[in-house]
């Protein structure tokens, strides 16, 4: 009991029981990381081993980035498993372009239009207020599928099934919700007397939206950003329902490769995982104060 | 609450000479008179086109007589979709395999989050790449947990195949049983999701206040005492939160299961979206899906309304 | 015997000293007010008494007792709370309770003991709420009486009255120092308003930047400040403290170059060794004075710059070569910017200050 600590810190016995545990939590993710560096026939040949073999040989290999070469460079590498009826075309480039750009667009879109919003609903609430916000956020927690039915209708016959800007249109509403509710949140943490100050110095309301609130939640409009773009590009459904050859984006392109028993380019995959993850781990690590706002759709702010 | 401030923030601004030019020049402008509705009609309306009138429009459709895949028009047929919907046992038993993974999942996400909170909770060297670390695979994508779970499942050269082989000697087929396949759904989700269940609780843990810990301290009350009386009056709202939150979440299910089971092994993990996704797009049935649809629409909406009304609750005890 | 005793008590925050060796005696029975300005390490002291903050150098003597190394609940003290630290989820009654858990007492004696504290605290009224439904004042009083419903070898109070409006202070002041009065314990408040000190502690301990500057009763620390801190940090309206030359001593008679003019006063012989370096301060405190008609040796000029009516006394602010005067006068001394006025130390009232800002005074 000579060197008593302060209550709420533990020392280097916490940090080893910790992390065991994020070890343990971590494997599988860097086993997909190693797998990114692996080439087809490391990954395979790890059969019928025992546990120690297996582990070993997933630490064990010679690194490659062809892998992340395919995912950029080479388009039409995968065929379909044995006995699939025809080869299915993949062009990882097109794909990856494709999901930066509908993820990017869409989320920008939602950004202006779900931060307008979110101020509208944060400083001047309508009659209902709390009933459109409930609405809002009914819209993000529905399963995608039962919005799918009648907008897969409304696609076809607006011919907008398979086109940019249908399902731009369609991730621009599904990140609406999410940022207006963030934005909202963001807004609400502001004191509304520096507002009202700047209207008294006769500042129009445009000014008082430009000049005072926005430059307040910067911070806020880049974490609702990143997570709109996190949520946007792991996005499945929609994609695989509403997005052609062409338009396709990388969840259903991954979906589509998983052909027969051993078909599919793990290598290939995890290199498209680890692409992502990397980014979206250092975000994880700088807004860690923000990620529990973000992962409930800033319902919770602390 | 803002409503009341804004309110009055306005009744004080006519008490005023100076506010009065802000006033009039409200009063004299459209746009700064209704700046509120003004603000809010772009998303409203993108919600509207996107969301609320093909929801409208699925309403409709569900008392139709509909298949998108065949030219006839639709034909009115009132409740029959319902009816039909009501007495379709695989329905009831699709319920019944979300219900079930719904429970395990969201059950151990709730007690592994919770250790996992209570363990992060002190502030310790490296938390915060460790706390990085534990909470990637919340940011990893439903489809990148399907790929390589499916992967980890495989007999032949599956991680966690090759570690059930150490405990029973023989590679366990576990996507080809429906117990291993519906525990394999619920392992990967609750390993995925655990760590929004502990982010969700260390956010109460840390909003405990410090002094009284150091008072049951100096009262001399015992670290059971201590946790009971004063950590988790603190952590139960949200965990509760959390709650409600996974479970609408994991109703919805859908992604993974539909990449390592695709519902099988026969209809051992059709959850209730993979079998909705069978009768639309696989069967075409419209009208009875629109029906269906609308079933999920309520309990979502049931539940997400006790969700907000749990988030306003802790907000005002705060 | 339960006493606490500091010995060169020191507290280091990395290369901070947030109190340096303090040396400070609390008896059994007795009230000590740790009272300085935010910062000062007052708290900081108060946590190392307790065991809330481990102590750098220096020791802790508890009831005859080195407790350096103990924990909080190995030393057998009370302690209320800043803000009052009441568990949020227990009723009033529940929480006057919880420390006797500890002692393993039979229900009956534990109810006992808490119903006795509530009728002495009056709070068997509210016994069944829960702390977020009580007013201020009652919190302040079950944070009291979960401090005395045990029986600990002392009291420790962090800034017990800060949030309390300024009657109910008035009144708990009062309702604590009766309380203590009736337990020969030691106590130690933390306070940094100089009334609360003043009103509740038998003496009291000035702290500035870790150092206790002064340790005395109410009286001692107002009518004899050790420094010019002490001197300007106790009372209200401020001691004038007047920049100064000693042009000569003799006799008991110091006479002064003070604001433009000359002034002889009586002052304690021991300024007589002070002849020869010159420069000093003058302590006055604003009641210190008495206006006089007439000019003389003793007395001084400014003219008013502003007036501050308070009820019974008029603050008046005057000015002379540059230094201001504070001067407090009966309300019905006629006064009015821009006039002259003219002023008399009474006696007694003169502190003298050497350069290094110490009270110069025969032993």
């Amino acid at each position: 009991m000579a060197q008593r600590r302060a209550i709420g810190h533990a020392g280097w016995g916490r940090t080893i029981a910790a992390a065991i545990v994020a070890a343990i939590y971590f494997l599988p993710v860097l086993i997909i990381i190693m797998y990114a560096f692996q080439g087809r026939n490391d990954i395979l040949s790890i059969s019928a081993r025992s546990l120690g073999d297996y582990l070993e040989s997933i630490f064990s290999f010679t690194p490659t980035l062809s892998n992340f070469e395919n995912v950029f460079f080479r388009a039409n590498i995968i065929q379909a498993g044995e006995g699939a009826a025809q080869a299915t075309e993949t062009d990882f480039p097109l794909y990856f372009l494709n999901s930066v750009g509908i993820a990017g667009i869409s989320v920008i879109l939602a950004l202006v239009i779900g931060t307008l919003a979110a101020y509208g609903f944060a400083r001047f609430p309508l009659r209902g207020n709390d009933t459109y916000m409930f609405i809002i956020l009914t819209t993000r927690m529905l399963p995608p599928i039962v919005v799918t039915i009648p907008i897969f209708i409304m696609f076809q016959v607006t011919g907008l099934a398979g086109e940019y800007p249908g399902i731009i249109a369609l991730y621009t509403a599904f990140n609406l919700a999410f940022t207006v509710w963030m934005m909202k949140s963001f807004f609400e943490e502001l004191s509304p007397d520096v507002e009202d100050a700047a209207r008294m110095d006769g500042s129009s309301e445009t000014r008082v939206f430009f000049k005072i609130c926005l430059p307040q939640v910067k911070a806020g409009m880049a974490a609702t950003a990143v997570f709109g773009l996190i949520l946007t590009w792991n996005e499945l459904f929609f994609a695989l329902l509403l997005t052609s050859n062409e338009t396709r984006t990388i969840p259903p392109a991954m979906v589509r490769t998983l052909g027969g028993e051993v078909g599919a380019d793990y290598g290939l995959l995890a290199a498209i995982v680890t692409l992502f993850l990397v980014p979206v781990l250092v975000v994880t690590f700088v807004l860690q104060n923000q990620l529990l706002r973000g992962v409930t759709f800033g319902t919770i702010k602390k | 609450m803002t409503q009341a401030s804004d309110s009055m923030a306005q009744g004080a601004a006519t008490d005023r000479p100076v506010a009065n030019a802000a006033a009039a020049r409200r009063r004299g402008s459209f746009v700064e008179r209704n700046r509120g509705p003004l603000l809010v009609t772009p998303a409203l309306v993108t919600l509207f086109v996107m969301n609320i009138f093909p929801l409208m429009w699925s309403f409709g459709l569900s008392f139709y007589d509909y298949r998108l895949t065949r030219q006839d028009l639709p034909r009115f047929v009132g409740l029959d979709n319902y009816a039909r919907m009501l007495a379709d046992p695989s329905i009831w038993e699709s319920l019944q395999t979300t219900a079930l993974i719904v429970a395990g999942s969201v059950g151990l996400q709730m007690i592994l989050g919770f250790f996992m909170a209570m363990l992060f909770q002190p502030i310790f060297p490296g938390r915060r790449i460790l706390l990085m670390l534990v909470l990637a695979p919340m940011m990893l994508s439903y489809v990148a947990v399907g790929v390589f779970f499916k992967l980890f499942y495989n007999p032949n050269f599956g991680l966690i195949s090759k570690l059930i082989e150490v405990f029973q000697g023989t590679p366990p087929n576990i996507l080809g049983d429906p117990v291993g396949a519906v525990l394999g759904i619920i392992f990967a989700d609750a390993w995925m999701w655990s760590p929004f269940v502990m982010l969700l609780v260390l956010a109460g843990l840390v909003s405990v206040p410090k002094y009284l810990y150091e008072a049951s301290q100096i009262d001399r009350a015992t670290p059971w005492r201590r946790f009971w009386t004063i950590t988790f009056p603190y952590v139960r709202s949200l965990l509760l939160l959390a709650l409600l939150f996974r479970t609408i979440e994991t109703f919805k299910l859908f992604d993974t299961v539909y990449i390592i089971t695709e519902g099988g092994p026969g209809t051992a993990t059709k959850v209730i979206v993979q079998y909705l996704y069978r009768v639309s797009f696989q069967d075409f049935r419209t009208g009875e899906s629109s029906a269906i649809a609308y079933v999920i629409l309520f309990i979502v909406i049931v539940l997400t309304n006790l969700y907000l009304f749990m988030v306003k609750r802790r907000e005002q005890e705060q | 015997m339960s006493d606490i005793k500091l010995v060169d008590l020191t507290k280091r925050f990395g290369e901070l000293a947030a109190v340096s060796k303090a040396n400070i005696e609390v008896a059994a029975g007795e009230v000590l007010c740790l009272l300085g300005p935010s910062g000062c390490g007052k708290t900081t002291t108060l946590r190392m008494i307790a065991g809330l903050e481990s102590v750098t150098e220096g020791d802790v003597w508890i009831a005859g007792k080195r407790v350096n190394d103990l924990s909080p609940a190995q030393r057998n003290i009370a302690m209320v709370f800043q803000f009052y630290a009441l568990y949020p989820s227990l009723t009033v009654a529940e929480n006057l309770a919880y420390p006797l858990h500890a002692e393993r007492l039979p229900p009956a004696e534990i109810k006992a003991r808490v119903d006795r504290v509530a009728r002495v605290l009056q709070l068997e009224s509210v016994m069944d709420r829960i702390p977020g439904r009580l007013a201020e004042g009652e919190k302040q009083r079950v944070a009291v009486g979960r401090a005395i419903v045990r029986d600990p070898t002392c009291f420790l109070f962090d800034e017990p009255l800060s949030r309390l409006d300024v009657a109910l202070r008035q009144q708990m002041r009062g309702q604590i120092k009766e309380v203590l009065s009736g337990l020969d314990k030691a106590t130690v408040i933390v306070t940094h308003d100089q009334i609360e000190a003043l009103t509740m502690a038998d003496r009291i301990a000035v702290m500035r930047d870790g150092i206790v500057e002064q340790v005395d009763t109410p009286h001692g620390i107002f009518a004899r400040p050790a420094n010019l801190f002490v001197a300007g940090f106790i009372g209200t309206p401020q001691m004038n403290l007047l920049p100064a030359r000693l042009i000569h001593y003799a006799d008991g008679l110091g006479r002064f170059a003070v604001m433009g003019q000359e002034l002889t006063v009586p002052v304690d012989p021991a300024v007589g060794r002070l002849n020869g370096t010159g420069a000093v301060t003058l302590g006055i405190r604003p009641r210190g004075f008495e206006p006089v008609a007439a000019e003389g040796a003793d007395t001084l000029k400014a003219v008013i710059d502003i007036i501050e009516p308070m009820g019974a006394e008029t603050l008046v602010h005057a000015v002379e070569s540059g230094t201001d005067l504070r001067v407090v006068f009966d309300h019905l001394v006629p006064v009015a910017p821009g006039e002259p006025i003219r002023v008399r130390i009474r006696p007694g009232q003169l502190h003298v200050f050497d350069e290094k800002g110490t009270r110069v005074h025969s032993a």
